[in-house]
């Protein structure tokens, strides 16, 4: 259950950082809201996890899951790059993740 | 060297405490700090991506927030943290890293563009 939530406030993480590119886009007002909501569900999120999971864990997985949902969403709706080292970075990320949760428990 | 890396080293060192704070953090005056540290540790990071090269900003960023979080929870907290952990943290910081560096100037992270 843990891991879901971790995961659920990794996606969350996504959520705040599509608030910054729309301030950066000039949308401040609506852009200042995703940012915040975003950031402090995806910190709620994350302060549950680690009731239960180490530190160090948690932290990692949530910054992976971060980064690469945002790759994502660029390579899906933004039409960024998809080059065959994005993908395998994407792939390492993830291979980590599945790693954790298995040596984890 | 420009000082401002000096910035990031910073931003590195409040994010590490928010992190620890949101696990650790159990009354009025630890939450409070935390808070604090997320916003200083958000503003230090947008500042100096404003100034440096974003990717290698956050590819230090993430790495010093990453070890840092790690050695905290081993070093103060007895977590019960093995090599394969570390190996896969490792890997995973790799991904992260990496992903930044091709990713270049453009924005996917916590990061203006």
């Amino acid at each position: 259950m843990s891991w879901l939530i971790l995961i659920i406030a990794g996606l969350f993480e996504v959520v705040g950082v599509t608030g910054i590119q729309m301030i950066t886009k000039g949308k401040k007002g609506s852009g200042f809201a995703v940012l915040g909501g975003g950031f402090i569900i995806s910190f709620i999120l994350l302060s549950m996890a680690m009731d239960v999971l180490p530190l160090g864990v948690a932290y990692a997985v949530w910054t992976g899951i971060g980064t690469v949902g945002s790759a994502l969403v660029g390579m899906i709706f933004y039409n960024e790059s998809t080059d065959r080292w994005r993908l395998l970075f994407i792939a390492l990320v993830v291979v980590a993740v599945v790693g954790l949760r298995l040596v984890s428990g | 060297m420009k000082f401002q890396w000096i910035l990031v080293v910073i931003a590195s060192v409040f994010e590490v405490g928010w992190a620890t704070g949101l696990k650790y953090a159990n009354d009025f005056t630890s939450w409070t700090l935390t808070v604090i540290a997320i916003v200083v540790s958000f503003g230090l990071l947008i500042k100096a991506a404003t100034i440096l090269p974003t990717s290698t900003v956050y590819a230090i960023f993430v790495g010093l927030g990453t070890i840092g979080t790690v050695l905290v929870d081993i070093i103060f907290f007895n977590a019960p943290i093995n090599v394969l952990m570390l190996a896969f943290i490792a890997l995973l910081l790799v991904g992260v890293i990496g992903l930044k560096m091709v990713t270049g100037e453009k924005t996917s992270g916590r990061m203006p563009s």
